[in-house]
C-alpha cells in the first residue's frame, strides 16, 4: 500500500512515496497528493521507498507531471531505485516528462 | 697402402693423423717432411705442414689387404651410435683381418675400377682410396653425415677410407588412420572419411662406385589401415545413425587404401507435393489478330478478339494439392514434406464451383485473376454504351466490362469492375475501374484509376508492413517488461495493457496512432473496392487497441493474433496480381493517371499529367511538364520542353530510365536520388550506381 510524507518549506515541497506505485495508489496519487502541491513553485518526488512499479502506477506518475508543469510548477524525480530506473529507460520515461525532470 | 701424404697444423699433428689414416704405428713408416707449417700473419700466408709417410717394407707386405678397404656402417636414429662405434671398430678391424665379415666382400671390391670411388649399399657407404684422388660425397636433405665423429656441416665432403663415416636419418615414420563421420544435406547422408596411415620406410640410395656421389634417402611407403568394423559401428551407434546402412561402403572403407568419403548410410528425401491448381479450360485473354472470315475476305473492324462464354460451360477445374511424402533422415528422423496448399477460389458474378468444375451460370467474358493462391472468378457482363456519355445518359456506374462508343463529356464519371473502353476521347471527367482503361482519343483534364482495389491493397500493404513491424517490437517490449525485476504486472487483470500502451504511444512508438489513422482513412474510403474483409477487421481492432478509450481488456494474446494477421495481409499484398490492370491511351493533358501496372501512351504524349504506373510507363510521344513516375522502368521518346516547363521523371532506385531525346531542364529521381539535365541530349539510359547517384 502506498503512503506518502510531504515537508514543505515555504515555496519548496519533498513528497516521500512509500510503497509500491501501482494501481492501488491511484486515488493517493490524483485525490490526495495533486492537490496539495498545486499551491508550491518548486516539487521534489523522492522514490526512494519504492520498490515496484506497474503500468498504472508509471501512468499516474506522467499525468502528475504533466498536470503540474502544465501550471508552471518545476517537479523533480529523485532517489529512483536501480531496477525502476530500468524500467523508465524501456520506456523511455526520461524523454517523455523531460531529461531534467528525473535526477540522481 | 704404402704411402700417404698428411696434412697438419704443425708437424706432430700431420704424423699424427697420417699414422692414424694407414693404422700403423711410428716405428713402421719411414717419415718425408715436405712442407714445415708457418703461421702466417692473422691468417695470411698461413700454411700447413706437410709429410709423406711411407711404409717401410716389413710391414708393407702384411697390412696390404688390411688397409686396402673402409668399412663404414651406417648407425641410423641410434642415440649411443658413438659408443657402438668406438667399440665396434677395433673389432671389425681384427675380423677383417680374417676376411670372415660378409661386408667384407662388398668392401673387398679387389676392382681396379673402384679405385679412387666410393659407393653406397646396404645404407653404408664403402670408399676406396686412390693415391692420387680422395673421393667425395655430397650430402642430401634430412641427411646428416657424421665424419670421424664430427658433424659435416656443408653440403658435400671428402672421405677416404680411413675416416669413420656415420649417416644419420629417419630410418621410418608412422602416420596414424585417420577418419570421421559426417552427417550431410540435412541429415540425408552419412559420410565415413577415411585417411588411412602410412608406414614409411627410408633407405640410402644405392650408387655405384664413382668418384663423387650423393647421398639420398630413397622412400617407401606401405599403406595400414587400421580402422575396424567394430569401431565404425560403434560411432554409427554414439551418433544414432541407424536408417538404411551400407555395409558394403563400410567394408570398402575399412579397406580402402587411399583417403576417400564413403557414404555409409543414406537417408530417404522428402516427396515434395503439388499445390492445388486451376486448369482453365477456356480462353480468357483477349486477343489481338486479324481474322479471315467465310468467304476468304478479311474484316480489318474486327482486330480484337474478346472471349465469351456460354450459360452452363465449365470454365475451369479445381485440381486439389497432392501431398508430399516425407522423408527419413540416417538418424531415423522424418524428414517433412512441404506443406501444399489449396488455391482459394471466390467465385464472382455469373460462375459458381459445382464438385471441383468451375461452371458459368451466365453467358459473358470470363474473367480469372491470380494472386498467390487466392484465384478470383467471375463472368463480366459488358455494357455497350452507342453514344456519348453525357448530361442526358447520366453517369455510368457497371457491374462489369464499359464499351462506350462516344465521348465522355464534361464532368462525367465512369466507374466500372470491369475494363473500360472509350472509342473517342474524354474531358473533364473521372474513369474508375477495378481493371483496365483503354481511351482512343484525347484525355483532357480528366482522372483515371485502373485497378482501384490493386492499388488500394498496395498502399494499405505498405502501411501494415510498418505497423506490423512496431507492434512486433512493441510486443517484445511488453514480454521484457513484464521480465523486469521490479515490474508489478497486476494491473493487466484490471486494466489490461492499455495504460501501458498509452506510455509507449507517447515516445517510443509516437509515430505508430499516425499510420493507424491512415490506415483507417484509407480503408473507409476505399470500402467498396476492397473485397476482403480483413482489411476493415484489423481498423477495427487498431481503433479499440491504440486510438480509442475503450474499458475493452487488451492482452497479450490479442496483440500477438492481430500481428499474425497483419503479417499475413502484408504478405498478400507483396504477391503479384495476374493479370494486372493497365491503361492505354492515345495522349493526354492536365490530367492524372493511375493505374496498378503498366501504362502505355501511345499518340503524340502526355502534357501536365500526373502520371502513376505500378507496372512499365511507356510513353511512344512526349513527356512535356508534369510528373510521371513508373515502379518498373520508364521508357519515354522526348521529355522535357524548351521553354522550361517543370517535368519530372521517377523510377524506384533499382530501375531505369530511357529517354531519346530529353530536353535541357528534364529531372530525373530514381530512388531517393535526383538529377536535373544541364543540356539537352539524345539517347539517355539513366540508373544508380553502386555510391548512389544517377548515371547516364
Amino acid at each position: 500500500m502506498l503512503t506518502l510524507s510531504i515537508t514543505d518549506d515555504k515555496n519548496n515541497v519533498k513528497v516521500n512515496l512509500n510503497g509500491d506505485l501501482d494501481i492501488e495508489g491511484t486515488e493517493i496519487v490524483n485525490e490526495e497528493l495533486l492537490p496539495k502541491l498545486i499551491n508550491f513553485s518548486k516539487v521534489n518526488v523522492s522514490l526512494k521507498e519504492v520498490p515496484f512499479v506497474d503500468s498504472t502506477g508509471m501512468g499516474l506518475l506522467i499525468n502528475l507531471v504533466k498536470t503540474l508543469q502544465e501550471k508552471g510548477i518545476v517537479i523533480t524525480i529523485s532517489d529512483v531505485n536501480k531496477d525502476v530506473l530500468e524500467i523508465f529507460d524501456l520506456l523511455q520515461l526520461p524523454e517523455i516528462l523531460g531529461t531534467d525532470v528525473i535526477v540522481s | 697402402m704404402q704411402n700417404l701424404i698428411s696434412k697438419g697444423k704443425n708437424l706432430e699433428e700431420a704424423i699424427r693423423i697420417g699414422l692414424q689414416l694407414m693404422h700403423v704405428s711410428e716405428a713402421e713408416v719411414d717419415i718425408e717432411i715436405i712442407q714445415h707449417e708457418t703461421n702466417g700473419f692473422i691468417g695470411i700466408g698461413k700454411k700447413p705442414a706437410i709429410v709423406k709417410l711411407t711404409l717401410t717394407n716389413h710391414y708393407a707386405t702384411n697390412s696390404t689387404s688390411l688397409n686396402e678397404h673402409k668399412l663404414v656402417e651406417a648407425y641410423p636414429n641410434q642415440t649411443n651410435v658413438w659408443e657402438g662405434l668406438i667399440e665396434g671398430l677395433p673389432e671389425s678391424l681384427s675380423l677383417r683381418e680374417d676376411n670372415l665379415l660378409p661386408i667384407s666382400d662388398e668392401g673387398n671390391r679387389n676392382n681396379e675400377n673402384v679405385i679412387g670411388k666410393a659407393w653406397i649399399k646396404d645404407n653404408q657407404i664403402y670408399v676406396k682410396d686412390a693415391p692420387d684422388h680422395f673421393s667425395t660425397v655430397s650430402i642430401g636433405p634430412n641427411i646428416q653425415l657424421y665424419k670421424n665423429q664430427q658433424l659435416v656441416k656443408d653440403k658435400s665432403a671428402i672421405i677416404s677410407e680411413k675416416d669413420s663415416l656415420h649417416v644419420k636419418f629417419e630410418r621410418e615414420s608412422i602416420s596414424e588412420t585417420k577418419w570421421n563421420i559426417s552427417i550431410i544435406e540435412n541429415g540425408l547422408k552419412a559420410i565415413l572419411h577415411v585417411e588411412p596411415g602410412l608406414q614409411t620406410i627410408r633407405n640410402l640410395r644405392e650408387v655405384e662406385p664413382n668418384e663423387h656421389i650423393e647421398l639420398l634417402v630413397e622412400e617407401k611407403q606401405n599403406v595400414i589401415n587400421t580402422l575396424e568394423y567394430q569401431l565404425v559401428l560403434k560411432e554409427l551407434e554414439n551418433r544414432r545413425i541407424i536408417f538404411n546402412l551400407n555395409h558394403t561402403e563400410i567394408m570398402k572403407a575399412i579397406n580402402a587404401s587411399t583417403a576417400g568419403d564413403f557414404v555409409i548410410a543414406e537417408g530417404r528425401n522428402a516427396h515434395q507435393g503439388e499445390d492445388g491448381w486451376l486448369e482453365v479450360l477456356v480462353d480468357v485473354q483477349p486477343k489481338n489478330g486479324l481474322v479471315e472470315n467465310e468467304d476468304g475476305t478479311i474484316d480489318f473492324r474486327e482486330s480484337k478478339l474478346i472471349p465469351t462464354v456460354e450459360k452452363g460451360m465449365v470454365i475451369a477445374i479445381v485440381h486439389p494439392p497432392i501431398p508430399g511424402i516425407p522423408g527419413v533422415t540416417v538418424t531415423n528422423d522424418p524428414l517433412p514434406a512441404k506443406q501444399t496448399h489449396p488455391i482459394k477460389l471466390k467465385t464472382g458474378v455469373g460462375t459458381e464451383l459445382i464438385e471441383d468444375k468451375l461452371v458459368a451460370t451466365e453467358s459473358g467474358r470470363p474473367f480469372i485473376e491470380k494472386r498467390g493462391m487466392l484465384i478470383k472468378a467471375s463472368i463480366i457482363p459488358k455494357l455497350l454504351h452507342q453514344d456519348n456519355v453525357s448530361l442526358s445518359s447520366g453517369n455510368i456506374r457497371f457491374n462489369g466490362d464499359v464499351e462506350i462508343t462516344g465521348e465522355v463529356e464534361d464532368y462525367m464519371t465512369v466507374e466500372a469492375d470491369g475494363d473500360i473502353y472509350v472509342h473517342k476521347s474524354a474531358s473533364y471527367s473521372n474513369l474508375t475501374t477495378m481493371k483496365s482503361i483503354i481511351v482512343k482519343g484525347n484525355v483532357t483534364n480528366c482522372s483515371l484509376d485502373a485497378g482501384k482495389n490493386n492499388m488500394l491493397i498496395m498502399e494499405l500493404g505498405h502501411l501494415i508492413g510498418i505497423m506490423h513491424q512496431q507492434l512486433e517490437k512493441m510486443i517484445i517490449l511488453i514480454k521484457q517488461l513484464s521480465n523486469s525485476a521490479a515490474f508489478k504486472t497486476t494491473d493487466f487483470s484490471v486494466t489490461g495493457l492499455q495504460p501501458l500502451i498509452r506510455i509507449l504511444l507517447e515516445k517510443k512508438f509516437q509515430d505508430f496512432p499516425n499510420h493507424a489513422k491512415k490506415y483507417m482513412e484509407v480503408v473507409e474510403n476505399g470500402q467498396d473496392y476492397l473485397e476482403d474483409e480483413d482489411w476493415t477487421h484489423i481498423a477495427v481492432s487498431l481503433r479499440t487497441v491504440f486510438l480509442t478509450l475503450t474499458n475493452q481488456v487488451t492482452t497479450v494474446h490479442k496483440l500477438t493474433s492481430l500481428a499474425e494477421k497483419m503479417e499475413k495481409l502484408s504478405t498478400f499484398s507483396k504477391l503479384p496480381v495476374e493479370p494486372n490492370s493497365y491503361i492505354t491511351i492515345s495522349d493526354s493533358v492536365n490530367s492524372r493517371l493511375y493505374s496498378s501496372g503498366d501504362i502505355n501512351i501511345i499518340g503524340k504524349g502526355c502534357i501536365n499529367t500526373k502520371v502513376h504506373a505500378g507496372g512499365k510507363l511507356f510513353v511512344g510521344g512526349i513527356v512535356r511538364g508534369g510528373e510521371v513516375y513508373g515502379r518498373l522502368g520508364v521508357s519515354i521518346e522526348e521529355a522535357g520542353s524548351a521553354n522550361g516547363t517543370k517535368t519530372v521523371i521517377a523510377t524506384p532506385h533499382d530501375q531505369q530510365i530511357q529517354i531519346r531525346k530529353a530536353h535541357e531542364g528534364t529531372v530525373l529521381k530514381i530512388g531517393n536520388a535526383r538529377h536535373v539535365l544541364k543540356e539537352d541530349r539524345d539517347w539517355i539510359t539513366a540508373k544508380l550506381n553502386n555510391e548512389g547517384y544517377i548515371i547516364y
